[in-house]
């Protein structure tokens, strides 16, 4: 594998997509059943075409999860097995003043 | 172990996965079904188990796919553990990746005092 700066995944941009996308489908929303699945392909597909739009040469997952603010609480962990030089992800958690809670994760894949 | 170590110098000019060692959803969905259900099934949520349940299931996931010695492919498990308190919760994900390839699968798991979900996606290294 050809270690230049193209193959370098970089956390603080990827972070950044991420962030502007889920505050840009989400400012003031609260939750709606009814929109909800359209908020998350939204935020999904946006976020994939900005990423792609970096032109690196990586495979992209990007997850998205949308839970109503109950009082409830909720854990997500990923546990994954590549290439640590080449791979990476960043994970967005939407500020605590926010009426829902959202966690857009990106996962990045070295070809 | 005998599971060999990842070796992205070696070109083996492999630009598909045999069919037999190619990523199988359904065979995945079981084994993420019977993990969660074998780790949850009794429990109930609580703030500091939640939080340990999470890492042991992804974990665990990502030990048995390794298992299936499926040659050059990648895992990422991701699992979500809730709360059951009638509230509700979405999750998506788009991936830009070679469909013919790469997959994913995932399962959940819910009783009266929460819910769990796992998603693995395998990527196969050219």
């Amino acid at each position: 594998m050809d270690f230049n700066d193209e193959t370098v995944f970089e956390k603080e941009v990827v972070l950044n997509i991420l962030k502007e996308v889920t505050e840009e489908t989400l400012h003031d929303q609260t939750y709606n059943q009814g929109k909800v699945g359209q908020w998350i392909s939204d935020i999904c597909e946006k976020s994939t075409k900005k990423l792609v739009a970096l032109g690196k040469p990586f495979k992209y997952v990007v997850t998205c999860v949308i839970m109503q603010k109950n009082g409830a609480g909720m854990h997500t962990c990923s546990s994954c097995f590549w290439d640590n030089a080449n791979d990476g992800s960043a994970s967005y958690k939407s500020p605590q003043d926010w009426p829902l809670n959202v966690v857009t994760t990106c996962f990045a894949l070295a070809i | 172990s005998f599971f060999p170590a990842m070796s992205t110098d070696e070109k083996t000019y492999m630009i598909r996965p045999q069919f037999h060692k190619k990523f199988k959803p359904m065979q995945v969905k079981e084994i993420i079904q019977k993990c969660l259900d074998d780790k949850l099934t009794g429990q109930k949520y609580h703030v500091d188990k939640a939080s340990k349940f999470t890492r042991e299931l992804a974990d665990a996931i990502k030990q048995e796919l390794k298992e299936l010695h499926w040659d050059r492919y990648k895992y990422i498990v991701q699992v979500v553990i809730g709360e059951q308190r009638g509230e509700g919760v979405k999750m998506g994900s788009r991936c830009f990746w070679d469909e013919d390839t790469d997959n994913q699968a995932f399962a959940t798991f819910s009783n009266d005092s929460l819910f769990a979900t796992a998603v693995a996606y395998g990527v196969y290294l050219y």
